[in-house]
């Protein structure tokens, strides 16, 4: 064997292999390696687009506020954020809960269609003691199960207090719609990816409010800024009895409540 | 390679060094293409990600938006017991009349007793001192017929008290 490869080795070039022609075509391979790299650092790629509006996401921490004893469960903060957001059809991010609590404490809930279309009349009010909505939407945990999960580094938050997910990046493996505790994210019926509710993160770093406070009839879902002073949110979570949702599996919800019942979950 | 070359004893360290710098080729060319370029500059995702998340576009102006052209029916809409209703709940997101400043569609007008109900049919999960009657009783009481927009014989859905 080591014969022929000689043979082959010396009737291919004619000249010796030494340590010098060896490191030399190292070189020149390593040389080659590296400029191909350089050329893929350079390629083009998708350019991110660009805004014109400044925005300092250290200068805000977003939070908001659901006062359930305004809520008239009308529904238009489902449409509005369907339309606002692109939602599909049968997917929510934002939705409407009836609950009715009867004498023995049971609560029972209901949420057709999200509440987009509004809510019927029930007749067997009769055992049920005290009856309210309560809107839901991401809580948008400052300490959140789904972005914990996330393998591939889809989900994050923002500096501002926002958790986002990247439908480009995301792989659609439904992590993060298991690990939500508040049953708030859901694979996106058009894209495969997970979806959730944004915040309206393209209008709340514009100036605008979110489309769901935007349409609100009653004042019932307000959102505000905590490191603003003036904003009035600042004022009633510092004053009013609220609460988040299921407290106790620690994962800091930044969607606050007024008038929330021990029933809701 | 000459067996008599100082590298023909050394041959497997050769062929581990061309293996181990084809393998870090590979990583960083593997590297190059497959880690967005944004990643890692705010946190373990993609930085770029947020600047997309902002840039898409707005659909609802708001009602101030709206009274730029309408100032008329704003004005009533402030007036009398509408006060807190949005143009674009009842018709549509503005983007879907207005692009640019211009009109590119009528908006829709839904003279629908349905969209009254949304908030005026008498629930018990509602607010109590919220407004609220069961229709097909008030419509009778005031001498009218049910139908799909027997509110609107009586009530201006942009004033109507």
């Amino acid at each position: 064997m080591p014969t022929r490869k000689r043979d082959q080795a010396t009737s291919r070039g004619g000249g010796q292999v030494t340590r010098r022609s060896v490191l030399k075509q190292l070189t020149v391979l390593g040389t080659a390696v590296a400029g191909g790299a350089a050329v893929g650092l350079i390629l083009p790629r998708d350019a991110a687009a660009t805004l014109t509006e400044p925005y300092d996401w250290t200068r805000h921490r977003w939070v908001y506020l659901i006062d359930t004893r305004k809520c008239i469960g009308c529904g238009f903060c489902v449409g509005a954020c369907r339309q606002e957001n692109e939602v599909p059809h049968g997917n929510y991010r934002t939705w409407i809960e009836r609950y009715r609590i009867n004498s023995e404490g049971e609560a029972h809930v209901d949420s057709p269609l999200g509440g987009e279309r509004g809510f019927e009349r029930i007749r067997d009010s009769g055992h049920f003691g005290k009856a309210f909505f309560v809107p839901k939407l991401c809580n948008q945990c400052a300490a959140s199960p789904c972005s914990q999960v996330c393998p591939v580094g889809a989900s994050y938050s923002t500096r501002d207090g926002v958790v986002l997910v990247d439908a480009e990046h995301c792989i659609g493996c439904g992590y993060c719609v298991q690990a939500c505790p508040y049953g708030s994210r859901f694979m996106n019926h058009d894209t495969h990816t997970a979806d959730k509710c944004t915040w309206c993160y393209h209008r709340l770093t514009r100036g605008e409010t979110t489309a769901c406070v935007g349409i609100c009839p009653t004042g019932a879902r307000i959102i505000g800024d905590r490191e603003d002073p003036d904003d009035p949110i600042n004022h009633i979570l510092a004053t009013e009895r609220i609460q988040v949702l299921q407290p106790e599996l620690l994962t800091k919800p930044q969607c606050y409540y007024q008038g929330l019942d021990q029933g809701v979950r | 390679m000459n067996s008599e070359s100082p590298l023909w004893h050394a041959k497997h360290v050769v062929r581990a060094f061309l293996a181990l710098i084809v393998l870090l080729i590979a990583l960083v060319l593997g590297r190059q293409f497959l880690v967005p370029d944004s990643w890692g500059r705010s946190g373990w995702y993609r930085a770029d990600n947020v600047t997309e998340q902002r840039a898409f576009p707005l659909r609802h102006g708001g009602n101030a938006s709206c009274g730029e052209c309408h100032d008329d029916i704003l004005a009533e809409l402030t007036d009398a017991g509408h006060a807190g209703v949005r143009c674009e709940g009842c018709h549509a997101p503005l983007a879907l009349h207005v692009s640019d400043g211009d009109k590119i569609a009528d908006m829709p007008v839904r003279r629908e007793t349905s969209l009254c109900v949304r908030c005026h049919q008498a629930l018990d999960a509602r607010p109590t001192d919220f407004p609220q009657v069961h229709p097909r009783e008030h419509v009778s009481e005031q001498g009218g017929e049910f139908g799909p927009d027997a509110c609107f014989e009586c009530h201006n859905p942009h004033a109507p008290l």
